[in-house]
C-alpha cells in the first residue's frame, strides 16, 4: 500500500492512532471504526461501522472487511504467541516506517 | 441439528462459507495432543475470557504482570491452560517469554502448548468474524471422541521464537508444499511443531485474507474491497491488537 507502487499518498499514521480521518485511503475512517470495534468487542461500534459500510460500500465489501479483520485477529496472536521475530529482510526494509509510527514501542515480547 | 452458519450474509464469499463449518468441525475433533473435549472446551473458554474481571484490570494495568488474581472461568480446564488461553485473547500484544516460560514451568508441554494456541486462535478467528457481519457466534460442536496421538515431530528445532518449529530445509516430504511459493514469513512457521494444526489453521486463514500476500495487486482475487483497504484493515488490526510482528 506504499505510495512508491501506487502513486497515492496515504497517511499511516491513522494505522497506529485511529483518528477520524480516512487518512488518503477511500473510506478509511468507518474501515478503522469497523475494525476497533470487532477488535475491542465493541457490539455498538461494530454495528455502526457495520451499517456504515454497508450503505456507502455494499454489504460485500462489509464481509471482505469482517474477513480480514478476522485474519488479522488470528496473525497477530500467533506472531505474539510464538514470539516470532521480524524477519531480517522485513526489519531491514521497515526501519523509517517503524520510527515513524513508533512501532518500537511495540516490541516487548522479548522481556 | 441447524446449520450454525445459516445467518451469514448473503454476500459471503463462497470460499469462506465453506471454510467456516470446516474450521468449527476441526476444533471437535481430537488433534495431536488434545481431546476434541479439550480443544471445544478452549473454544468456550475463549468467549468467556472476553468478560474476566482478571483479564479486564490487567488490561487496564501499566504491565498485566502486576496484577495478581485468578481468572473466571468455566471450570473446564487446568489454571496453566486459562494462563494461555485468556491473556492470548483479550491481552496478546503484551505476551512476553516471561509469561511463556512461566507456562512452561507450569507444566505445559512445548507441543501442548502450541496445540492450544492454534485452538484458541481458531476460535477467537471465527468469533471475530461472526461479530463483523453481526451474527450470533455459532454454537460450539460436540466434542468427537478419540485419543491425540502425541508425536512429537522430530525434525523441529529450535527458534525463531521461543518454541520450536520446523524450519523449510528441514520439511518432511507430507509438508512439502507447505512452503510452496516462498511462503518462509515467520508467521507461516511458527504453529509447525504440531504439524498436524497447520490445515486447521490455515484453511481458514487463507480464504479470510489471502493466500500469497506477496502480490502487489489483487489480481484474480475477487474481492469487494481494494488492496489499500485489505492492507490498511490488516495494519489496523495488528495495531489495536498491539502486535510488533
Amino acid at each position: 500500500m506504499s505510495g512508491d507502487h501506487s502513486g497515492n499518498e496515504y497517511d499511516l499514521s491513522v494505522v497506529m492512532e485511529g483518528r477520524d480521518t480516512d487518512g488518503g485511503l477511500p473510506n478509511g475512517a468507518i474501515l478503522s471504526r469497523f475494525a476497533e470495534g470487532v477488535c475491542e468487542r465493541d457490539l455498538a461500534k461494530a454495528a455502526a461501522a457495520r451499517a456504515a459500510i454497508v450503505a456507502q460500500m455494499g454489504e460485500a465489501a462489509m464481509v471482505d472487511a469482517a474477513a480480514v479483520i478476522a485474519a488479522f485477529n488470528a496473525y497477530p496472536r500467533a506472531a505474539d504467541a510464538t514470539g516470532i521475530p521480524l524477519e531480517d529482510a522485513k526489519e531491514e526494509m521497515t526501519v523509517g516506517l517503524r520510527e515513524d509510527l513508533g512501532l518500537e514501542a511495540l516490541n516487548t515480547g522479548g522481556v | 441439528m441447524s446449520d450454525p452458519f445459516a445467518d451469514l450474509p448473503a454476500t459471503t464469499r463462497d470460499d469462506i462459507r465453506a471454510a467456516l463449518p470446516i474450521a468449527r468441525q476441526r476444533l471437535a475433533e481430537p488433534g495431536a495432543w488434545l481431546t476434541g473435549a479439550e480443544r471445544v472446551a478452549i473454544a468456550a473458554e475463549v468467549r468467556r475470557a472476553w468478560d474476566c474481571a482478571l483479564c479486564k484490570e490487567r488490561n487496564a494495568a501499566l504491565s498485566p504482570y502486576a496484577v495478581a488474581g485468578e481468572h473466571d472461568h468455566l471450570g473446564a480446564l487446568p489454571a496453566a491452560w486459562l494462563d494461555i488461553v485468556h491473556p492470548l485473547t483479550t491481552d496478546s500484544g503484551r505476551l512476553t517469554r516471561g509469561w511463556y516460560q512461566g507456562i512452561r514451568d507450569a507444566g505445559v508441554g512445548e507441543d501442548e502448548f502450541v496445540e492450544i494456541v492454534s485452538v484458541a486462535i481458531i476460535a477467537v478467528t471465527m468469533d471475530s468474524f461472526c461479530v463483523g457481519v453481526g451474527m450470533e457466534p455459532s454454537a460450539l460442536p460436540e466434542p468427537v471422541a478419540g485419543e491425540p496421538k502425541r508425536v512429537r515431530a522430530e525434525e523441529a528445532t529450535p527458534g525463531p521464537g521461543w518454541v520450536s518449529t520446523i524450519a523449510p530445509e528441514d520439511v518432511r516430504p507430507h509438508m512439502a508444499e507447505y512452503y510452496a511459493n516462498e511462503s518462509y514469513f515467520y508467521i507461516r512457521r511458527s504453529l509447525t511443531l504440531v504439524p498436524e494444526e497447520l490445515p486447521k489453521f490455515w484453511d481458514l486463514m487463507t480464504p479470510l485474507y489471502m493466500s500469497d500476500p506477496r502480490i502487489e495487486e489483487l489480481g484474480d482475487l475477487q474481492r469487494s474491497i481494494n488492496r489499500g483497504q485489505i492492507e490498511f484493515l490488516a495494519a489496523r488490526s495488528s495495531a489495536l491488537l498491539g502486535c510488533y510482528y
